[in-house]
């Protein structure tokens, strides 16, 4: 009977928990899919190739210093990608034939998405230390 | 088929099951795209250690070496396909109702594709060109 009510209470938490974590994996998708192209764009290939819009003038460690707009945009799409693609590389590991590796995938999974997460807050306050105050 | 009367409902799935299919193809190099989007995002990270660390001719230098570059280009290219199928999911998932009609995945999909140009024209117009 306790052992009864126990799983009664046990069941929603973890769905409840589960619910959570798979919101912000499609929250992460939406944001991998409408804001880390042009962020890839903007670092990875239009500054060091000197294209538009930056024609050699700016570099884009402008985006993560001072305006709160700019580190507001890094950080909920790297937060975001990082999140949503660290689950999905870990769940399809197990389907290519980890699966008895499960929790321990899931384990490190969830270990390099919040490490990641933690991290990347860190050195965005270090380098706009007078953010929390915008 | 095989011949048994009574189907085995388990089968036993090597780990090139996906090979077989060209649609479980098209899934299984879909979830492999995560992997680049996880990436970039922990190269950026180690990018910005650089430059909170005071070295920003180091997080610059980074983004200017051809390897990084052509790992842009390559995770741009999976960002995009990623882009393309969510959306396409998207529609899949939360059809829209209009009415009677209900709206088709190639709906969604060209909606969001058009929102995701004007997202990005934003982004740069907001944080770059303003």
């Amino acid at each position: 009977m306790a052992a009864g009510v126990e799983m009664r209470e046990e069941a929603p938490r973890v769905a409840r928990l589960h619910a959570i974590l798979w919101g912000i994996f499609s929250l992460g998708g939406m944001l991998a899919a409408f804001l880390l192209p042009v962020m890839i764009y903007l670092t990875g290939i239009a500054y060091p190739l000197g294209l538009w819009p930056f024609n050699g003038s700016r570099d884009p460690s402008f985006l993560v210093m001072g305006t709160l707009l700019g580190v507001l945009f890094v950080f909920v799409t790297v937060a975001g990608s990082l999140f949503h693609g660290i689950f999905r590389f870990q769940s399809a590991l197990t389907e290519v034939g980890l699966l008895r590796l499960k929790k321990g995938l899931e384990a490190a999974g969830y270990l390099i998405i919040f490490a990641g997460i933690i991290l990347l807050a860190y050195y965005l306050l270090v380098l706009s230390p007078s953010l929390p105050t915008l | 088929m095989t011949e048994k009367t009574f189907p085995e409902l388990r089968r036993k799935l090597t780990s090139g099951w996906w090979t077989s299919n060209r649609h479980y193809v098209q899934y299984m190099v879909r979830e492999w795209t995560s992997l680049f989007v996880a990436l970039f995002s922990l190269v950026y990270i180690y990018g910005l250690s650089l430059l909170a660390t005071g070295s920003r001719s180091a997080f610059l230098n980074l983004l200017k070496s051809p390897a990084m570059i052509a790992f842009s280009f390559i995770a741009l290219i999976f960002t995009l396909y990623h882009a393309v199928t969510w959306f396409y999911l998207l529609g899949q998932v939360v059809p829209v109702k209009i009415g009677k009609t209900t709206s088709k995945p190639w709906q969604a999909l060209v909606a969001n594709l058009v929102l995701l140009i004007i997202v990005s024209y934003l982004v740069i117009w907001l944080l770059v060109l303003r």
